[in-house]
């Protein structure tokens, strides 16, 4: 007598009344509530699609049908050649999903076939681009401990290293003059398999392989704020220039001829443990266990400094399932990869708006078990949440966002050595993104030290934090001002932002430059979604 | 004449130390340090004049001693009970403004032949401070027989003299002689071409050297690490390239000079470094950062005076920085032989130092005074000065307007 | 702490005031902000929190957040209501604990309370399988009478069947209402496959079922149109319906008062209704309810009368006459006069 499987609700724009409960955001490592000004819309994600049943038999069929003009798998091994499997690096997904992550699943198939076919010579690469180095435990996390101790004790699973001399190789220039710069070691496989787990619209495809086996002299013609203004939005590949720029560099790749094996997979949003379930769920439909929890929860939070915070919460797992697996050709795959994540995350909105509010988590892709830095805050923000549209920004050109963050004036020392620099010293003296690219860029990438740590310890590249700045160049551009709610008001100036104590003291800011009767629209997350707006 | 007169007290001394060791600044008011009227100094000399100190600051120096901090070095070097006092702007005999340069060089003690630094100026290297005319004393403002700026009269040998031209404020001429210290120290490190020079601490010496690295040595990069808001503005308009936080200047001077560093992303020391590095801070802790910060074969310039500490020269030896002194003031071979005094006069002029004039006491209200320029950096000041003039009945934190 | 609250919160009546304007509309934000962001628990739990946040206690999270009025409510996804499961209740361990609170208490609780003089059970005799009962409804006291007065063959394996929205709408109502009274959810707004396949199937197991056909208690004394899901269970299963008259709940415990009074009441068994083959539920459920009318007309006028007047057509409807206003609540006077001597359950 037990009901029916409930099929998944979509993605619903609620208009906010007198009966509507406060609205919960994410405030860094704690939550608020507010309540909303009547008349405000909370769009709200998709719940999660309902995952596949048997996740490796799924991988072991898209192995065995590619799509696109690609032989299976199978054939495609042989005894004698050259493997290369590459794989994403930490900053997917977010959080962090449950053991066994889809990469360990993946690959753990791919080498089955590989060990059949007799194949010796395979190496395993976390195709990290200019990120930290993964550590091992988030090696064994991604890639599995059966892999792993099979692999990394011989050297043959590598964090990438896009500043190591013997290691790049140029594969040749795109019709635009844009350098392609790839990992030795790929191009000279006879076969390139990447496994990718495609988190948001703007993962996977060639953006893969051409920006995570690739270095700085690659990277920097799309990560740069002329390509990101035109990239309305990175989320929306068909426009955005951003992926123009890498899908010319697949081109060049294919034509090079590095043979590409794709795997890409999608995971739902089911993205926090039952006990910490009230982040997926309406508050009007939370029972006495999701608001026990809540209160139980940000209290705690309130009481513990912020170490412990970020413990708690690093140390929270996504049960995150696996929706869909693809697998042969670049485009062919990424074509089907990209409908299966509107299908999870795609929400139809009508019009714009003039004030965007949102509550930032305590991650985004470059802080997994580290620490959300001011750097981090503006780029999760303007890069990230903002660029999650397609069509039509969900904010208005000139409007405002306001965002919710503690923003601390806080680093982590090992992993973002050069965004203390470009804090204290770029960004005191701009935050024009242009203007920083041409006076400091080339400064950063190049720096010795922060190569060196970035080579040898777990520090990201020199040049990231610019990087992180370009992502909301877009934004910068577009919006007329910029709230933090309750962030640290000396670091919030630096970044140009504008602090305010209360989101009731961030609406009346905003009322400046948008008027007295703004209409408002608030992004409910997590979990993380897409809108369409038209 | 009222004068603030400092004796030699040992348990006074004391007291001074212990009430400052528990809170910056209350030393003065348990110190050997008294306000009297005593009576009128003798002319050591027939050459000696009387001066009328009208506006006299508060020197870093002035306030080791005033709060039992002052190094044993001086002690053969002082004659007690003295006025302090040697940043000086004074009426003369003919009510003509004068700043008073106040190193006592062997002319005014009366030696002939003058010794070899005397002789060429470098009245601040003379090696016979303890001799001569007058009693023991390194500068006017620690000699029994001059007297010092804390008094409204004393004495003063016309070659100390420095008429104040008519478009310097009097407290731009109260900066004369602590900007001929910044410009001294700067000056020592001679031509700064494309160098990377970082500057720490940024109270009065630390901004005047920073005003006189930027005006003549012109280094292609000038970090200073300041600690307190009004610092760091006063070393952003005094010409830093660029001020940083103190705890953040390692940092600051590493991602210039683009070198390596010892430590995982928390920096320990660099592995290159700044070229010249100067010390306006001098303690231990200072000195000890400066050495972590100095490439190798650089140089550090204390400006600041250090007095006893402990600190390991490992770096010193292992790198072979030079450590290097600057004190007072004298000819400036980078500046082809010109008198410091002269392009102090000069800076005062032209970065309109009396914007570094914060506040100014009247002398009766001296462990008032001493407690502020104690804690300037904390009470957003950085320079504390005795007001001498007509109206003693001046308040504090009023700035004069430029003349 | 609450001091701090409080003036947030009094300065937000301020500037409400004084702008008016629909960005204050929002009225409790600050109050629960600051709370949940600075906490009532720094100097612990209890009497802090208690003391000083009495209002914020009361509200969201600290209790059920309210329903936006733009969301349509959706029952499929509830737990509750419609989508309570009772399978757990038909366990061999909760039907025994329900027999024993039955037998033990609600028998002899419904003979003290409601004094019920039991008529027509000869018309079940060799009547042994699953039936379905139907009986008029008048207060919540119909269903303990019923489930008193059915012989025991019945009562050892027998379901209500209960309005989802009322007897399903919390957990707690849920649980007790499965486990104390066997009850099944049903919607009595509208005709779902949920309930209908829900109660199918318990017939189909074995059960008998209670059924109110009235769908809620009649408001007024008067019977209310009777709905054809008891017919249609019926016409699907070929199970008979046994007409169940109840008389007199009404005045012990009317619609709207909590505590019940002593008193008399009566309950009628008819005789069990076969479906014809290939029948209407609709003409099915004329019979039921005619059939529940003639027991009525039984109980008040005796057995022969009643059949004479069912032969003439003559029964009186459950309903009601076909008048309006005070004379139908006059004529429901005259039946209580010859009910108002109490009889004693003991000397």
């Amino acid at each position: 007598m037990s009901a029916p499987k409930r099929a998944p609700r979509p993605g619903f724009v609620l208009d906010v009344d007198r009966s509507t409960p406060p609205t919960l955001m994410w405030h860094g490592e704690g939550f608020r509530l507010e309540k909303f000004p009547v008349g405000t819309r909370v769009i709200y994600a998709p719940e999660p699609v309902n995952p596949l049943v048997d996740p490796r038999g799924a991988i072991r069929h898209a192995l065995a049908n590619p799509v696109g003009d690609s032989q299976p798998l199978a054939s495609l091994l042989f005894s004698g050649m050259k493997l290369t499997i590459a794989f994403d690096d930490i900053s997917l997904p977010l959080p962090p999903m449950e053991r066994p992550d889809i990469r360990q699943m993946i690959i753990e198939e791919v080498l089955d076939q590989a060990a059949t076919a007799g194949v010796d010579d395979v190496e395993l690469i976390a195709a990290l681009a200019l990120h930290r180095r993964m550590t091992e435990a988030e090696l064994r996390h991604a890639v599995g401990d059966r892999v792993y101790d099979a692999f990394a004790p011989s050297g043959r699973l590598y964090n990438h290293d896009a500043e190591d001399p013997d290691g790049m190789v140029f594969l040749g220039e795109t019709k635009h003059g844009e350098k392609v710069q790839f990992s030795k070691r790929a191009a000279e496989s006879d076969l390139l398999v990447y496994v990718n787990i495609n988190l948001v619209a703007m993962n996977g495809g060639w953006k893969s392989t051409a920006t995570g086996l690739a270095g700085y002299q690659g990277i920097r013609h799309h990560h740069n704020p002329d390509t990101l203004r035109a990239s309305k939005s990175i989320m929306d590949k068909d426009n955005s220039k951003f992926h123009d720029i890498n899908w010319r560099m697949g081109t060049v790749i294919r034509e090079a001829g590095v043979k590409i094996f794709q795997i890409e997979s999608t995971i739902n949003n089911d993205a926090f443990p039952s006990s910490m379930n009230f982040l997926q769920k309406r508050e009007w439909e939370w029972n006495a266990r999701d608001r026990a929890s809540f209160v139980a929860l940000s209290k705690t939070l309130d009481r513990v400094p912020s170490r412990t915070k970020r413990g708690i919460f690093h140390a929270t797992k996504a049960p995150h399932k696996m929706t869909s697996v693809q697998a042969g050709e670049v485009e062919a795959v990424h074509e089907l990869t990209i409908a299966q994540v509107h299908k999870q995350q795609l929400v139809r909105v009508e019009g714009q708006t003039d004030i965007l509010t949102m509550g930032l988590p305590y991650i985004g892709p470059y802080n997994v078990n580290s620490i959300m830095n001011p750097v981090l805050v503006m780029c999760l923000g303007l890069g990230y949440f903002f660029n999650l549209y397609r069509k039509k920004p969900l904010v208005r050109e000139g409007g405002v966002l306001i965002m919710s963050h503690p923003t601390p004036w806080e680093f982590h020392p090992v992993h973002h050595p050069s965004y203390i620099d470009f804090f204290e010293q770029v960004l005191a003296d701009t935050t024009d993104p242009s203007t920083m690219e041409a006076k400091y860029e080339k400064q950063y990438a190049e720096d010795e030290w922060y190569r060196h740590l970035y080579r040898t310890s777990y520090a990201y590249h020199g040049v990231h934090p610019f990087y992180m700045w370009y992502w909301g160049s877009h934004a910068l551009e577009h919006l007329g001002k910029v709230i933090i709610v309750g962030g640290d008001p000396k670091s919030v100036r630096r970044l140009g932002f504008t602090p305010a104590s209360t989101m009731r003291d961030a609406l009346e800011m905003a009322s400046d430059v948008v008027g007295r009767d703004p209409s408002i629209t608030h992004l409910h997350n997590p979990p993380i979604f897409m809108c369409e707006v038209d | 004449m009222k004068a603030l007169r400092y004796h030699r007290k040992p348990v006074k001394y004391a007291a001074s130390r212990l009430a400052s060791s528990l809170r910056t600044g209350s030393g003065a008011a348990y110190g050997p340090l008294d306000l009297s009227e005593p009576k009128e100094l003798a002319l050591p000399s027939a050459e000696w004049v009387r001066v009328r100190p009208q506006l006299s600051g508060i020197c870093g120096s002035d306030l080791a001693t005033v709060e039992g901090r002052s190094s044993r070095w001086f002690e053969p070097i002082v004659s007690f009970p003295f006025v302090p006092g040697h940043e000086i702007m004074a009426l003369d005999s003919n009510d003509r403004r004068v700043v008073i340069e106040p190193a006592l060089g062997c002319v005014s003690r009366g030696i002939t032949p003058p010794c070899h630094w005397c002789a060429s100026g470098n009245l601040g290297r003379c090696e016979r401070i303890t001799f001569g005319c007058l009693r023991p004393g390194l500068q006017s403002g620690f000699c029994a027989d001059t007297g010092g700026g804390w008094a409204t009269e004393m004495v003063a040998h016309p070659s100390q003299l420095h008429a104040v031209p008519d478009e310097l404020s009097d407290l731009d001429a109260v900066m004369i002689e602590p900007a001929a210290c910044g410009i001294h120290a700067a000056m020592s490190a001679g031509s700064l071409d494309g160098a990377v020079v970082a500057v720490i601490g940024a109270g009065t010496l630390g901004v005047l050297t920073v005003s006189a690295l930027s005006t003549w040595n012109r280094p292609a990069h000038l970090i200073v690490g300041a600690k307190y808001p009004e610092q760091i503005r006063a070393a952003r308009a005094g010409g830093a390239t660029e001020v940083v936080e103190t705890n953040g200047l390692l940092r600051a001077v590493r991602r210039t000079v683009g070198c390596l560093a010892v430590g995982d992303g928390d920096l320990e020391r660099l592995a290159g470094g700044a070229d010249v590095v100067f010390d306006c801070v001098g303690s231990g802790a200072s000195i000890d950062n400066a050495l972590r910060m100095t490439r190798p074969g650089g140089r550090i310039v204390l400006v600041g005076m250090a007095g006893p500490t402990n600190i390991d020269l490992t770096p010193l030896w292992h790198r072979e920085v030079a450590l290097a002194g600057a004190y007072a003031y004298g000819t400036e071979p980078f500046l082809n032989g010109r008198r410091t005094f002269d392009a102090a006069i000069e800076l005062a002029g032209t970065a309109q130092l009396g914007r570094l004039v914060s506040a100014t006491y009247p002398l009766e209200r001296y462990t008032e005074a001493l407690d502020h320029a104690a804690n300037a950096g904390k009470r957003g000041a950085i320079k504390v000065a005795f007001d001498l003039r007509a109206q003693p009945k001046r308040t504090t934190l009023t700035k004069e307007p430029s003349a | 702490m609450a001091g701090g609250s409080e003036r947030l919160t009094g300065l937000s009546e301020r500037l409400k005031e004084r702008v008016g304007r629909k960005l204050f509309d929002a009225d409790v934000e600050s109050g629960i902000s600051a709370m949940l962001r600075r906490g009532p628990l720094g100097t612990g739990v209890g009497a802090a929190s208690a003391k000083l946040m009495p209002r914020q206690l009361r509200m969201f999270p600290f209790t059920k957040a309210s329903w936006p009025g733009s969301v349509p409510r959706d029952p499929s996804r509830s737990e509750l209501q419609m989508n309570y499961d009772t399978e757990w209740a038909r366990d061999p361990w909760a039907l025994a604990l329900r027999r024993g609170l039955t037998e033990g208490l609600l028998r002899p609780g419904v003979g003290v309370l409601a004094s019920p003089s039991i008529q027509g059970l000869d018309r079940l005799d060799g009547v042994n399988g699953p039936v379905i009962f139907a009986a008029n409804h008048q207060s919540h006291l119909d269903i303990f009478l019923v489930l008193a007065s059915v012989p025991l063959r019945f009562r050892k394996k027998i379901v209500i069947v209960a309005a989802a929205d009322y007897f399903f709408d919390t957990k707690f109502k849920a649980t007790l209402s499965a486990l104390g009274l066997g009850a099944i959810p049903i919607d009595r707004k509208k005709v779902s496959r949920t309930s209908s396949d829900r109660a199918l199937e318990v017939l189909r197991d074995g059960w008998s079922l209670v059924v109110f056909p009235e769908g809620s208690r009649s408001p007024d004394g008067w019977a209310s149109e009777f709905k054809p899901g008891t017919a249609f269970l019926s016409t699907r299963t070929n199970l008979p319906v046994v007409p169940i008259h109840l008389e007199g709940t009404g005045r012990l415990l009317p619609r709207g008062k909590n505590i019940p009074k002593r008193g008399n009441t009566a309950v009628t068994f008819g005789l069990p209704l076969h479906p014809e083959p290939d029948e209407d539920p609709r003409k099915m459920n004329v019979r039921i309810e005619t059939a529940i009318a003639e027991l009525a007309d039984e109980e008040a006028n005796g057995w022969w009368q009643a059949r004479r007047n069912a032969a003439s057509g003559d029964t009186p409807k459950l309903q009601g006459p076909a008048v309006t206003s005070w004379r139908k609540e006059w004529l429901l006077t005259e039946q209580e006069k010859r009910h108002d001597k109490v009889k004693r359950s003991w000397p």
